[in-house]
C-alpha cells in the first residue's frame, strides 16, 4: 500500500527541493552571466571606440606637430628668423671653405686577378 | 452538472486563448513573413549607420624633405536650431567671435526654419552649417564655451523640462560634423606658388568634401595626392552610440601619396628674394627666374613675380596666378643666337674664327634694314656672340640656310611643349620654312619672328651645358606613401643630342666671353667660377609693331662653364632703370649664382686673382680648332 505523502519524512522531501533550487540557481546564473557578458561586450566595444577616437586624435595631433616642426625648419622661416635676430650671418665664400682631397684607393684589379689565379685549381683554369 | 459547467468554462477559456494565440500567430506571420522585406529595411535603417572617412591628401615636399604643402583635418561646425529654443541671441553672442562670423548673421542662421522632408511633411530644420574649416583648437574652445553656457537665468527656478532643454542645448545644440573636413596649408606662403598651384573644395558624394587641385602640381597630380575614402558600416544604439561588436564593414581610408619635387626650397627662396630685390629696383611688369641642373634637367627653382599666396589664391589678381615661365610667349632676342651659332658650327658652315662684316650697325636685307645696338666692323663668330651682334648673327643664319636653321630650332625644342608636368604650357611659335618671309632667315637668328617660353630657352642653354644633349625638364623626383616607401621614381630623360660634343665645347668657349669685360654681361661674371651665358634684349611687339621703349630683357648662363652644375635664367618684362639684358639681369644672375654655389658647396674652378683671359674678339687671323662637323 502506498504511503500517504503527508506522512513522508522531511529528509526524503529535502532532496527534490535542493535539486529545484540548484536548477533555479543554474538558470538564474546563466541569465545573469549572459547579461553580464553582453554588458561587458558593450563596455569593451565602447572602450575600443574611445581608444580608436583617441588614436585618431593623437595621429592628427602628431601630424599637426610634425607639420609645425617642418614649418620651423623651412629655409624661408630660418632665413626670416636669422634676419630678425640680426645675427649677421652670411654665406661662406669659396675661399673660406677648406676642401680635403681624399687619397685615391690603390688599384685593386691586378691584385684580385693574381689572387684568383693563385687559388683556382689548375683544372678549372684550363677549362 | 458541476462538472459539465466546469468543462464549458475550460473550453471557453481554451477557445479564447486559442483565438488570442491565433491572432498573435497571424501578427507574427504578418511581421516576419508578409511584411518582412519592408520591416527589415526599416529595422536596418533604425540601427545601421554608415560613416565615411575622408583620405588625407598627400604632402608636397621639396628634394630635401621640406614641407611645401600639407593637409590638416579641421571641423565643420553645425547647429540644431530646435535644441537652441529661443536662446539664439545668447548663443550667437558667445559663438560669433570664435567662429569669426557676424553676430547678426549667426543669429539668423540659428533661427529654426520650416521645410518639407522627402515625404512632403512639414518639419523644422535640425542641421545648419555654421562654419567650415574650423581648427581643432577653436572647436575645443567652442565646446568649452557651450558647456559653460550661461543662459542668463536662475536655473534653480526653472522647471524640470526647461532644465533638460538647457542641458540639451549645452551638450547637443552645437556639434561638429562627424566627417572631418580638410584644410590645405602651404607653410612657405607664396614660396614656389606657381609650381605648387592651389586647391578648391568640392562637395563630394556621401558628405565627404573633396579637395581638388586647381593649378600646378596640385592639379597635375590630383589623383595621386587625393587617395581613396574609407567607410564603416556599423550599428548604433538608441543614443546613437556605436556598437563596435556589430560592425559589418570597416575599410580604412587610403591616404594620398606624398609628392617629392626636384625643387629645393632654399634655392627657391634665394631666387625669389633676389628677384624681389630686382623687382623693386627695376620695376618690371614681371620677373622670372629658373635654376636647373643641366646634366639631369632637374628644376631646382622656378619663380615668377608677382606671385600669390596659395593659402588664399582669391586674394591675388588673376594675372599674378599665371605661371609666365611656361605660359607666356616672348621673342627671345639675342639669347636665340646660341641656336644659330651652334647649328652653324655643328654643320661646319662657320668656324669660331671666321669673320663677318657687321656693316657698322646697318645692314639692308630683303627690303629691311637690320641694326646693331653698337656699330661693329669685322667680328669673328666668337666676337658676334660676345658682342651680341644682330647683323653678325643674321649673316651666320644666312650661311646656315633656312632648312638647317629650322631643323636646329626644332631640335633645341622650340615650337613644341617641353613636357614639364605643369598645366598651361605653351608650345611657342616656330613657323615652318614655307611660311617664312624673305627676311625671316635674317630675323630669326637674332631672336625675332619666333616666340618661345622662358622654359624652352633655358632648356636650350642647358643642352649646351650638357655636351649638346637636350634634357626633358624634371620637376617630380618621386611619389611615396605616408611611411616613406617609394611608389614611383622618376629619372632624368634625354631627349636628343642636338650638337656634337666637340661643337658644344666651341660654343661654350664663345659663351664664356659674354661675361668678359668686352662682353655684354660683364656684370654676370663670378669671382670664383667661370660663367658661360648669353644676354637677350628683345623689343616687345604691340599691335603688330615693335614698341619703342618696351623690352624683354634676359640673361641665361651656367657655371662652372666647363663642368656645369647649375644653369640659371633671369628674365624681366619691361624693366625700368636700364633695359639691356646684361645690364639688368646679369647682376641678378650673379647674385643668385653666388648664393646657390655657396649653399650647394660647388667647388670653385678659378681663383679670384685669375680671371679668365678673353679670346680676341676682332679677327686676328689666328686659327682655332675648327668644328669637326
Amino acid at each position: 500500500m502506498a504511503k500517504n505523502r503527508k506522512n513522508q519524512s522531511a529528509a526524503i522531501r529535502f532532496g527534490p527541493a535542493l535539486k529545484a533550487l540548484g536548477l533555479c540557481l543554474l538558470i538564474a546564473g546563466s541569465a545573469v552571466g549572459y547579461v553580464w557578458q553582453k554588458s561587458r561586450i558593450y563596455q569593451l566595444g565602447q572602450q575600443i571606440r574611445q581608444r580608436e577616437m583617441r588614436l585618431t586624435r593623437l595621429q592628427n595631433n602628431n601630424q599637426k606637430l610634425d607639420g609645425q616642426l617642418s614649418i620651423l625648419r623651412l629655409p624661408v622661416m630660418l632665413d626670416r628668423r636669422a634676419r630678425e635676430l640680426n645675427l649677421g650671418l652670411a654665406p661662406a665664400q669659396p675661399n673660406q671653405v677648406l676642401r680635403l682631397t681624399e687619397p685615391a684607393p690603390p688599384p685593386p684589379a691586378d691584385r684580385t686577378l693574381t689572387h684568383q689565379l693563385a687559388v683556382r685549381p689548375a683544372t678549372e683554369m684550363t677549362q | 452538472m458541476t462538472k459539465r459547467l466546469q468543462w464549458k468554462r475550460v473550453l471557453l477559456l481554451l477557445a479564447l486563448l486559442g483565438l488570442a494565440f491565433a491572432g498573435l500567430g497571424y501578427r507574427l506571420v504578418d511581421l516576419q513573413v508578409l511584411r518582412h522585406e519592408e520591416l527589415a529595411v526599416k529595422a536596418q535603417q533604425n540601427t545601421q549607420r554608415e560613416f565615411w572617412q575622408p583620405p588625407r591628401r598627400g604632402n608636397i615636399l621639396d628634394a630635401r624633405g621640406n614641407l611645401l604643402a600639407t593637409s590638416l583635418f579641421v571641423k565643420t561646425v553645425c547647429a540644431d536650431p530646435v535644441l537652441i529654443g529661443n536662446r539664439q541671441a545668447a548663443v550667437a553672442h558667445v559663438l560669433a567671435p570664435l567662429l569669426q562670423l557676424d553676430e547678426s548673421d549667426l543669429y539668423q542662421r540659428l533661427l529654426p526654419r520650416l521645410g518639407k522632408n522627402q515625404k512632403g511633411e512639414i518639419v523644422t530644420n535640425r542641421y545648419v552649417v555654421l562654419q567650415h574649416k574650423v581648427s581643432d583648437e577653436t572647436w575645443q574652445k567652442i565646446q568649452m564655451t557651450m558647456t559653460n553656457f550661461a543662459a542668463g537665468v536662475d536655473e534653480r527656478k526653472l522647471s524640470r523640462t526647461e532644465r533638460a532643454s538647457l542641458r540639451d542645448l549645452r551638450s547637443n545644440a552645437i556639434f561638429a560634423d562627424p566627417v572631418d573636413d580638410q584644410l590645405r596649408v602651404y607653410p612657405g606662403g607664396s614660396l614656389a606658388s606657381h609650381v605648387l598651384g592651389f586647391t578648391a573644395t568640392e562637395a563630394g558624394t556621401n558628405r565627404v568634401a573633396r579637395i581638388v587641385g586647381r593649378d600646378g602640381i596640385e592639379m597635375v597630380l590630383n589623383s595621386a595626392l587625393s587617395g581613396a575614402a574609407g567607410w564603416r558600416v556599423t550599428r548604433t544604439d538608441r543614443q546613437k552610440r556605436e556598437l563596435v561588436t556589430l560592425r559589418d564593414e570597416d575599410v580604412q581610408a587610403r591616404d594620398g601619396l606624398n609628392v617629392v619635387l626636384t625643387l629645393d626650397a632654399a634655392i627657391q627662396h634665394i631666387v625669389e628674394t633676389n628677384l624681389a630685390d630686382a623687382l623693386q629696383k627695376h620695376t618690371p611688369i614681371s620677373i622670372t627666374g629658373i635654376v636647373m641642373r643641366p646634366r639631369t634637367g632637374e628644376i631646382l627653382a622656378l619663380a615668377t613675380l608677382p606671385n600669390y599666396d596659395p593659402n588664399n589664391p582669391g586674394g591675388s589678381p588673376l594675372d599674378a596666378r599665371r605661371d609666365r615661365v611656361i605660359s607666356d610667349l616672348m621673342e627671345p632676342g639675342s639669347t636665340f643666337k646660341i641656336v644659330v651659332v651652334s647649328g652653324a658650327l655643328n654643320e661646319g658652315a662657320v668656324r669660331l674664327t671666321d669673320t663677318f662684316d657687321c656693316e657698322q650697325g646697318h645692314f639692308a636685307f630683303a627690303g629691311r634694314v637690320l641694326h646693331d645696338h653698337e656699330p661693329y666692323g669685322l667680328l669673328t663668330t666668337e666676337g658676334i656672340v660676345t658682342k651680341s651682334s644682330n647683323i653678325g648673327a643674321a649673316k651666320i643664319g644666312i650661311r646656315l640656310g633656312q632648312d638647317h636653321l629650322y631643323d636646329y630650332a626644332c631640335d633645341f625644342g622650340f615650337g613644341q611643349r617641353t613636357g614639364i608636368p605643369l598645366p598651361g604650357e605653351a608650345r611657342g611659335i616656330l613657323y615652318p620654312v614655307k611660311d617664312w618671309s624673305k627676311v625671316s632667315i635674317a630675323q630669326i637668328p637674332m631672336g625675332h619672328g619666333i616666340a618661345v617660353t622662358r622654359l624652352q630657352m633655358i632648356l636650350a642653354m642647358c643642352a649646351l651645358a650638357n655636351d649638346g644633349w637636350l634634357m626633358r625638364p624634371m620637376l617630380i623626383n618621386r611619389l611615396e606613401d605616408q611611411n616613406g616607401n617609394v611608389v614611383r621614381q622618376y629619372y632624368p630623360q634625354r631627349v636628343r643630342q642636338v650638337i656634337s660634343d666637340s661643337t658644344d665645347k666651341l660654343v661654350v668657349d664663345a659663351l664664356k666671353t659674354v661675361v668678359s669685360p668686352e662682353g655684354t654681361a660683364a656684370g654676370a661674371a663670378m669671382k670664383y667660377y667661370t660663367v658661360a651665358g648669353k644676354t637677350g634684349t628683345a623689343q616687345k611687339v604691340e599691335n603688330g609693331t615693335y614698341a619703342e621703349h618696351k623690352f624683354v630683357s634676359s640673361f641665361i648662363g651656367f657655371f662652372p662653364a666647363d663642368d656645369p652644375e647649375l644653369c640659371i635664367s633671369v628674365v624681366m618684362d619691361e624693366p625700368k632703370e636700364g633695359y639691356y639684358g646684361g645690364q639688368v639681369c646679369g647682376p641678378v644672375f650673379k647674385e643668385i649664382a653666388e648664393r646657390c654655389a655657396s649653399y650647394l658647396n660647388i667647388p670653385p674652378d678659378k681663383t679670384s686673382e685669375s680671371p679668365g683671359a678673353p679670346a680676341p674678339l676682332v679677327a686676328a687671323g689666328t686659327a682655332r680648332p675648327a668644328s669637326t662637323q
